[in-house]
């Protein structure tokens, strides 16, 4: 029999107030192996994670043993402890402080004989650890200025770097999420250099040509189940993609028609391009709902603020043939351009003024009477409005701030229907959103679209772009690799689309 | 070192749970250098806000008369000012009633204040739209310097003044351009700001008192009263009149609290925040200035230290005012109520023969109770 396994887990359960997200899972990773961990959004992934690392406690009755020894899970630092170590997607390193600080977060300071930090030790080793992982650069910078390959490599060495117990088991969240593909090799040759110290490794990737360019073994979750675990061998994207969403595919590239919609386009994008965007182009009639679907790092979370201006970007927007200036949202709004952004509460609630405010803040002058506002007429506008959008409670005068997620999004549609806009861009729209509000803004949005507005509905829920778009358009690595049309579209089809079906995301990542 | 984080976080209505704060929720992270405007996230008081779910889903609509009822029952808290105010007029009736129950004491404190009060009208607009202008004091200093010395210099009074706005202007754009192009924390360029404006009234006043050469027609009007009250009082109101309405009236009021509450979600709804930070920067310079004018109007001398010993009360105020009428947010009358009522109540402590000292002890005691229970009220909530 092998030897002793780094990491086994039996029968892990993950119970959250009203949903499972993981049943009895069995997972056995071997010394020295590099096993990817894939599955769809919700299949949970990030929940076994974040039980292996100790922010979840288990359901009772797993046993999970690391090198042998039993591991208590659920308290933070046992696993640490145990030789369990992890670069998460967002690393986690303090961007203010400089590679030995972030370093020492992991292991401590090195003292000298007068118990102060020997600062000259410090660097020496944090240069030695990166060195040895193949990188070199001043570690005396914050780390926020470093690029992102760099503070990649700080935190896995951050990982590695020894403790009391040596590291066992490594495990990399979406490590490759916002490397530029010359970096992800190199990265790829640590991690092996690391497997090849008998660490074993779990790789979580959506990118599934990596899994196939790194991995060895590759374990499928879905719905919260272990589905199988088996080499990476003889398995093609297909099988692997068929999988993961419980299902085969027929092939569904659908040829791009022509115009087949009626009328001009009320928004056409052409070369769209930011840091992460690279050349896409899109065209959006009245009437028309068009969903954007991508995987993290796909340019999926910029194209919305793109589009609007919001971050810098180059390419042309026109609405209606009228060219929109770069980076100025508000000639955005002045030509007819609306956009409900992703994450509220950073980009569009002021939690802490009333429905009033937060619904007239877009172009108040609206309710000037004789040179001044007009409490009574905003009032009447804006309460016609919180009860058309059936806000509860639809009083004017409240603070955002004390309504639960769902009316506030509603809140932030009606500041952008009251508009009556050519081109409503929504990113994420139903967001931390309860299942009745999510209904009501798919119907509101439906109702935006059959009002003559083009729709742009960017989404991580390939359910509600299924439920909304007629056409999906598929982002990978900054472009358009996709696009889906009715009745083409399905929610497996949109995931088997962004996780890189097909020659492009493997031709583009090499 | 962090006013109106702690301020303006802190205060909110018990019962509506969050206001929009002017320099915007307590920022989660420890920060050496106060930023106002950092309100990207939910505070700890939102969090822990009740979710109005469905409560008043029967009601569907809200009677005006309703939700006017409603507020008024939280009296108690955006009112608490005026009813402290009113207690302190009672008590020092009972206490002092020969000294304090006299009309010349309106009329005294009335006047006195109005340069505060002037001061602290202007900083509201900063502190709304989510910087600090620190700088304000010294350009009230500066601006007496220019309308002294352009009087000594025979210019006319109207000219001199004139010539105080014109410079207080350009202040204000330096401290704007500083702040918005140059992207240097408000806190920071303005504190700057205002050390160069101490050198330039030295500079001005060749370091010396003036006190003879101001032109007598001004020094009349600066001392004429109305109903017994000096003239700047008046003058105070019609700023705090110009303001209001400015702030509760115009759609640029709007954009001010927008900037202030959440400069990303502003941006995002088409409001030009650096152009609304950088108009607030000019609007509070041009408002030192003109209380700079009235100041030595007032006064009829001009020394290098007037002004800075403006800047502390004219914040306490601001930030007193922010918890009443509007709780969490900062605004005209509640600052107005703020000064008069620390007026008031120096004024008796003085009358019934409390030291000196008494005045600073008791404008830095009653700012901190304040905000404090404000900031209590708001976890309540």
């Amino acid at each position: 029999m092998s030897p002793t396994p780094a990491l086994e887990i039996r029968g892990l359960s993950k119970t959250f107030p009203g949903q499972r997200a993981l049943t009895e899972v069995d997972l056995q990773l071997r010394p020295g192996e590099l096993r990817a961990l894939v599955g769809q959004n919700g299949c949970g992934k990030s929940t076994l994670i974040k039980v292996l690392a100790g922010y979840h406690e288990p359901d009772p009755g797993v046993d999970v043993f690391v090198d042998g020894e039993r591991l208590h899970l659920g308290t933070a630092g046992a696993g640490d402890a145990a030789g369990l170590r992890f670069v998460h997607q967002d690393l986690g390193l303090v961007p203010t402080l400089d590679t030995c600080d972030n370093l020492a977060m992991g292991h401590g300071y090195e003292r000298n004989r007068l118990g102060l930090i020997s600062w000259r030790k410090e660097q020496r080793l944090a240069r030695e650890t990166l060195t040895g992982l193949g990188y070199d650069f001043d570690v005396r910078q914050p780390t926020g200025h470093l690029v992102i390959s760099q503070r990649t490599a700080i935190a896995l060495a951050r990982a590695l770097s020894p403790r009391a117990t040596p590291a066992r088991v490594l495990v990399l969240d979406e490590p490759t999420a916002n490397l530029p593909a010359t970096e992800i090799e190199r990265l790829f040759d640590v991690v092996r250099s690391v497997r090849d110290r008998g660490v074993a490794v779990l790789f979580v990737s959506h990118h599934l040509d990596e899994v196939f360019r790194l991995c060895d073994t590759v374990t499928v979750l879905r719905d919260g189940r272990h589905i199988v675990t088996r080499p990476v061998e003889g398995l093609d994207e297909d099988a692997l993609i068929a999988l993961m969403i419980g299902r085969t595919l027929e092939q569904f590239a659908v040829p791009v028609e022509g115009a087949g919609q009626h009328g001009e386009p009320a928004l056409e994008a052409h070369d769209l391009c930011t840091d992460v965007l690279a050349g896409v182009d899109l065209d959006v009639r009245p009437g028309e709902i068009v969903g954007v679907a991508g995987i993290t790092g796909s340019g999926r979370e910029e194209i919305a603020l793109a589009l609007f201006g919001g971050i810098p970007r180059t390419g042309v927007v026109t609405v209606d043939g009228r060219r929109v200036e770069e980076h100025r949202p508000d000639k955005a709004v002045d030509a007819g351009l609306a956009l409900v952004p992703a994450e509220r509460h950073a980009n569009a609630a002021f939690l802490e003024s009333t429905l009033r405010e937060n619904v007239s803040i877009v172009n108040p002058g609206d309710f000037l009477r004789r040179g001044l506002l007009n409490r009574r007429r905003e009032v009447s506008e804006v309460t016609t409005w919180l009860q058309k959008l059936k806000v509860r409670p639809p009083q004017p005068e409240r603070h955002l701030g004390t309504l639960s997620g769902g009316n506030q999004q509603k809140v932030m549609l009606a500041r952008w229907l009251r508009q009556q806009p050519k081109v409503l861009v929504l990113d994420e729209p139903t967001q931390g959103v309860d299942v009745g509000a999510k209904a009501d803004i798919h119907l509101l949005v439906e109702e935006a679209a059959a009002a003559g507005a083009a729709v742009v509905v960017v989404s991580t829920d390939h359910s509600e772009l299924t439920r909304l778009a007629e056409r999906v358009v598929v982002l990978r690595n900054g472009r358009i690799a996709d696009v889906l049309r009715r009745p083409h579209i399905d929610p497996d089809r949109i995931t088997a689309a962004t996780i890189g079906q097909g020659s492009q995301s493997k031709g583009a990542a090499a | 070192m962090n006013p109106p984080a702690g301020t303006t976080g802190g205060s909110r209505s018990s019962s509506e749970g969050a206001s929009t704060a002017p320099g915007a929720a307590p920022s989660s992270e420890p920060v050496i250098v106060p930023t106002p405007g950092s309100n990207l996230h939910p505070s700890p008081a939102e969090v822990a806000n009740p979710v109005v779910e469905a409560d008043l889903a029967t009601t569907p609509e809200t009677p005006p008369g309703e939700e006017k009822g409603r507020r008024f029952s939280l009296g108690m808290d955006r009112f608490s000012g005026l009813y402290v105010w009113a207690a302190l007029i009672v008590v020092f009736a009972i206490w002092v009633p020969d000294t304090f129950l006299r009309l010349n004491n309106v009329t005294i404190i009335a006047g006195n204040e109005a340069i505060t009060a002037m001061l602290a009208l202007g900083i509201i607009i900063p502190l709304a739209a989510g910087v600090f202008d620190l700088s304000f004091a010294g350009v009230a200093g500066v601006s007496v310097a220019v309308t002294a010395w352009g009087q000594v210099n025979g210019y006319s009074p109207f000219i001199a003044a004139l010539m105080a706005l014109v410079v207080a202007t350009i202040v204000g754009a330096l401290n704007g351009f500083v702040v918005v192009q140059l992207k240097v924390n408000s806190f920071i360029a303005t504190l700057g700001m205002s050390s160069l404006l101490v050198a330039a009234e030295y500079f001005i006043t060749d370091g010396k008192q003036i006190v003879e050469g101001f032109s007598e027609g001004f020094l009349t009007l600066g001392n004429t009263q109305i109903l017994g009250i000096p003239l700047p009082f008046y003058a105070m109101l019609i700023l705090a009149a110009v303001i209001y309405v400015v702030i509760e009236y115009l759609p640029i009021g709007r954009y001010l609290y927008a900037s202030g509450g959440n400069p990303v979600a502003a941006r995002l709804a088409g409001v030009r925040v650096d152009r609304v930070v950088y108009g607030s920067l000019v609007a509070s310079s041009l408002v030192a200035g003109i209380t700079g004018v009235v100041l030595a109007a007032r006064i009829g001398t001009a020394s290098p230290d007037i002004g800075p010993s403006y800047l502390l009360p004219a914040f306490s105020a601001v930030f007193l005012g922010s918890t009443q009428i509007k709780p969490g947010r900062v605004n005209v009358v509640g600052t107005l109520i703020a000064i008069y009522l620390l007026a008031t109540g120096v004024k008796g402590l003085q009358l019934a023969g409390a030291p000196t000292y008494t005045k600073d002890l008791f404008n830095g005691l009653a700012l901190i109770i304040a905000v404090a229970l404000a900031a209590r009220s708001a976890r309540k909530a």
